[in-house]
């Protein structure tokens, strides 16, 4: 069986860690004054934390480029569809 | 540190590295299961867009999140988390071919699906039994379908390990193997989506 799982930089239990820790922060940041601010920040936290079970997790850091554009598209395709119609439906 | 989450197989570690990041050395299976996984953030993207113009449009929906329980959303977060880290140790212990390690693993990952579940329902109904049903308003409507059709994820993948574990038990041990790793993927996306539900509908 040819293997993919490599020894992970990060130990599983680490990685874990790191998103118990991100979860705390993202719900800290709800004090954060500035609305606007805060939820950028939270959505900073939540793709990091996304980061993170991509590379560790689905070992995505040990796979082919063609799989990474293969989640790439989709991802900028739903993201620029939002950003695309945001002037046309959220500012009318 | 124990041979799990080593690397494997007869390769070596360079020939392993080599191996895994040559496109055309992957596994058919593999590919679909990455495929599919591309076609499932078009449908979550394309909701969670809908959801953030919806939302801006309506001037923030901020009374209608203030209903939403947190509290029940941080614990099922961490449920869905640790539920990643027993799908990974599965696929590591199912790599060097440790069956009854995988098998724990992979009934811990059910154990934990069926939590999330339990602990969801629980939180439709008491939203229910204060009036917030799909139909009260559009927040709401958008809260029960994406937490739905996640949900709904939540459950197949509960069923696609619940059979793995079984199959692990018996002669298709080496079927399983192979497909522990496809049934991961699944669930950790599954866990990503979550990963940016969660302050969606919860936190922002």
């Amino acid at each position: 069986m040819t293997s993919t799982l490599m020894k992970p930089s990060l130990g599983y239990g680490i990685v874990w860690l790191w998103l118990m820790a991100l979860l705390g922060a993202g719900v800290a940041l709800l004090a954060v004054p500035s609305k606007t601010l805060g939820v950028v920040l939270i959505f900073a936290v939540a793709t990091v934390k996304a980061v993170l079970v991509l590379r560790h997790y689905m070992h995505l850091r040990h796979q082919p480029v063609m799989i990474y554009l293969m989640l790439a598209i989709p991802v900028v395709l739903a993201i620029a569809l939002t950003i695309v119609l945001l002037p046309d439906i959220a500012f009318r | 540190m124990s041979a799990t989450g080593q690397v494997l197989g007869s390769a070596s570690a360079g020939e392993a590295a080599h191996g895994a990041r040559d496109f055309a050395a992957q596994p058919l299976a593999k590919v679909g299961v990455w495929w599919f996984l591309a076609s499932e953030v078009m449908v979550f993207g394309g909701l969670m867009g809908s959801y953030i113009l919806s939302r801006i449009a309506a001037g923030g929906w901020l009374a209608e999140r203030a209903h939403v329980n947190t509290r029940i959303a941080i614990f099922n977060t961490i449920v869905l988390v640790t539920s990643s880290l027993t799908v990974v140790k599965a696929h590591a212990a199912a790599e060097v071919d440790d069956r009854r390690g995988t098998r724990r693993f992979m009934l811990m990952t059910v154990l934990l699906g069926c939590t999330f579940l339990c602990v969801k329902a629980f939180e439709y109904s008491r939203e229910i039994e204060h009036g917030f049903t799909p139909a009260t308003s559009l927040f709401w409507s958008f809260y029960y379908t994406m937490t739905g059709l996640h949900g709904l994820h939540v459950l197949i993948g509960i069923l696609i390990n619940l059979g793995l574990f079984l199959l692990a038990g018996g002669e298709g041990w080496q079927r399983a193997r192979r497909r522990v790793e496809y049934a991961g993927l699944y669930w950790h996306f599954v866990d990503v989506v979550w990963i940016f539900l969660f302050p969606l509908l919860y936190l922002a």
